[in-house]
């Protein structure tokens, strides 16, 4: 373990009841990285994405941010979940506030920023996702995709360490998907670490600075994104690669 | 236009939908409810025109309008009381812990599987009995319609509180988790309000049911209104007079409940969900 690892899986052991979604993972995000997680529906990718900030429990295992143990369940669970940001295919945007209460509430709530400095800070993370106009829209007036670039907002305003993106573009009309591709570009480019499950191949080729094959609960191809579309090393990667591609 | 919602043979469609096409429904509609509207305004101009004596509203008045005031309290109260006791009910059943999740279920099993009635009567003539000794409160009777009335309606406003947050997606909770709040915080900031708008026509429309269950007080002698039309018609032999006061005594309070309720709905409205 290199000391610029900041997320870390360590041989984790997921159950659904009888049904092992997880068998014995390890993998290791770099600090700056993106690593882009793909594979068949079913294959544990959203599984694994969601053990990394504990709305899944592991029976078997590690997972560490920084070295702190995530998946111990005396830890302060809340704390560590404040540099994990997390970003859901269905938005889930509190509807019930505007854009910008959405992005200020955990600043304001969880960290006890003042309204002023967190109103400030929430302006300007929706003007770099594009939104600053809509601060005042309700979720149910904006489209699918600022929906999104809200909900991306509303993870960075806690100053995250990491970035989580479970197939966020997945419930988003085509013609939306580029501008959250977009939003999640720029934030790779200014060296956010980021773990993303996602079935867009090219995001994976052009942003990824590694991709990660899962099938079955396991990692079966892990590698720089020019090797993995070039030339896969298994053969399972190569069924997947035809069949996408 | 029907084709594919029916299995019907394409004639049957056909005289289906020359009857009762989308036109001859609404005029029939209109037609029947004008005619029972119009039915309902005769009757009660008949009998305002030939059996209300007004001559006697005020001499009655007064009984009356005390006895409102006294439902308004008695409403006030428990309202307050069912609503805010309510909610906990409502938050106890979807604990995860058994227990506390076991004794909401069975607290709200039996008040609202046994009659208000009954509940009245226990509190009432029951419980003063298992007091060692006299029972030291004098007026049992208002004490007890309040006690009956809260502990039956919380568990009423519990149900709808519960279905309410059942009707918050996960995704909330885990948002709202994953963004580092508590539990706790998440359900007060985020899954309350949420549930609270969804759970609203059918905790008023429970409170509207309170008002109108205060007439089972008369049993206990608490001089609400229908004990007011009981005492007036028992001395003059006149029902219509009392009983249209006690009409527009409940419906006074009633209707602006519901006026309330929807009020309430339309400002948690959220950027125009329902009216855009």
């Amino acid at each position: 373990m290199s000391d610029d690892v900041i997320l870390e899986f360590d041989h984790i052991d997921k159950y659904f009841g009888d049904t092992h979604v997880l068998k014995k993972i390890s993998l290791d995000v770099t600090d700056g990285d993106v690593c882009v997680v793909v594979g068949p529906s079913g294959s544990g990718k959203s599984t694994l994405l969601r053990c990394a900030n504990r709305l899944e429990e592991i029976q078997a295992g590690e997972i560490r941010l920084d070295g702190q143990s995530i998946s111990d369940p005396d830890g302060d669970i809340n704390r560590l979940r404040q540099r994990i940001g997390m970003v859901f295919q269905s938005f889930n945007l509190f509807p019930h506030k505007t854009a910008l209460e959405n992005v200020t509430l955990a600043p304001r709530k969880v960290r006890g920023i003042d309204a002023d400095t967190a109103r400030q800070r929430g302006e300007e993370l929706l003007e770099d996702v594009g939104l600053l106009e809509q601060a005042t829209s309700y979720p149910n007036q904006l489209s699918g995709g600022q929906q999104q670039r809200v909900a991306i907002a509303r993870a960075l305003a806690m100053d995250p360490k990491v970035m989580l993106f479970d197939e966020v573009t997945s419930a988003l009309d085509p013609e939306l998907v580029g501008e959250v591709l977009g939003v999640m570009r720029e934030l790779a480019d200014d060296g956010m670490t980021m773990m993303v499950v996602t079935h867009e191949m090219g995001f994976a080729r052009e942003v990824g600075d590694r991709v990660v094959l899962m099938d079955e609960g396991r990692i079966v191809e892990s590698g720089a994104p020019e090797s993995f579309f070039g030339d896969p090393n298994t053969e399972r990667g190569e069924q997947f690669l035809s069949k996408i591609l | 236009m029907a084709d594919s919602y029916s299995s019907a043979s394409p004639e049957a469609n056909a005289v289906a939908d020359g009857f009762l096409d989308d036109r001859t429904l609404k005029y029939l509609g209109v037609a029947v409810s004008s005619f029972f509207a119009l039915g309902v305004v005769l009757l009660v101009l008949y009998i305002l025109s030939s059996q209300v004596q007004f001559g006697l509203v005020p001499t009655i008045l007064p009984q009356f309008i005390s006895a409102y005031g006294l439902v308004l309290s008695i409403v006030g109260i428990s309202s307050v009381l069912s609503v805010s006791s309510g909610i906990f009910v409502g938050l106890a059943r979807v604990s995860k812990t058994r227990i506390t999740s076991g004794i909401s279920a069975a607290y709200v099993q039996f008040f609202r599987g046994t009659p208000l009635l009954f509940q009245i009567f226990v509190i009432y003539f029951g419980v003063p009995t298992l007091w060692p000794g006299t029972f030291p409160v004098q007026n049992w009777g208002f004490p007890t319609a309040i006690i009956a009335l809260t502990l039956n309606h919380a568990a009423y406003v519990g149900e709808a509180v519960r279905g309410g947050i059942g009707a918050v997606p996960d995704g909330q909770m885990e948002a709202a988790r994953s963004l580092g709040m508590g539990y706790v915080q998440a359900m007060r900031e985020i899954v309350i309000p949420q549930a609270w708008r969804n759970a609203l026509a059918a905790v008023g429309n429970d409170q509207i049911i309170l008002v109108k269950d205060t007439s089972l007080l008369t049993v206990i002698a608490i001089p609400e209104l229908i004990q007011q039309f009981r005492d007036v018609n028992s001395a003059t032999f006149d029902p219509w007079t009392p009983l249209v006061l006690v009409a527009i005594a409940y419906l006074s309070i009633t209707i602006p409940m519901g006026r309330l309720v929807t009020y309430l709905e339309d400002r948690a409205d959220w950027g125009g969900e329902t009216n855009e």
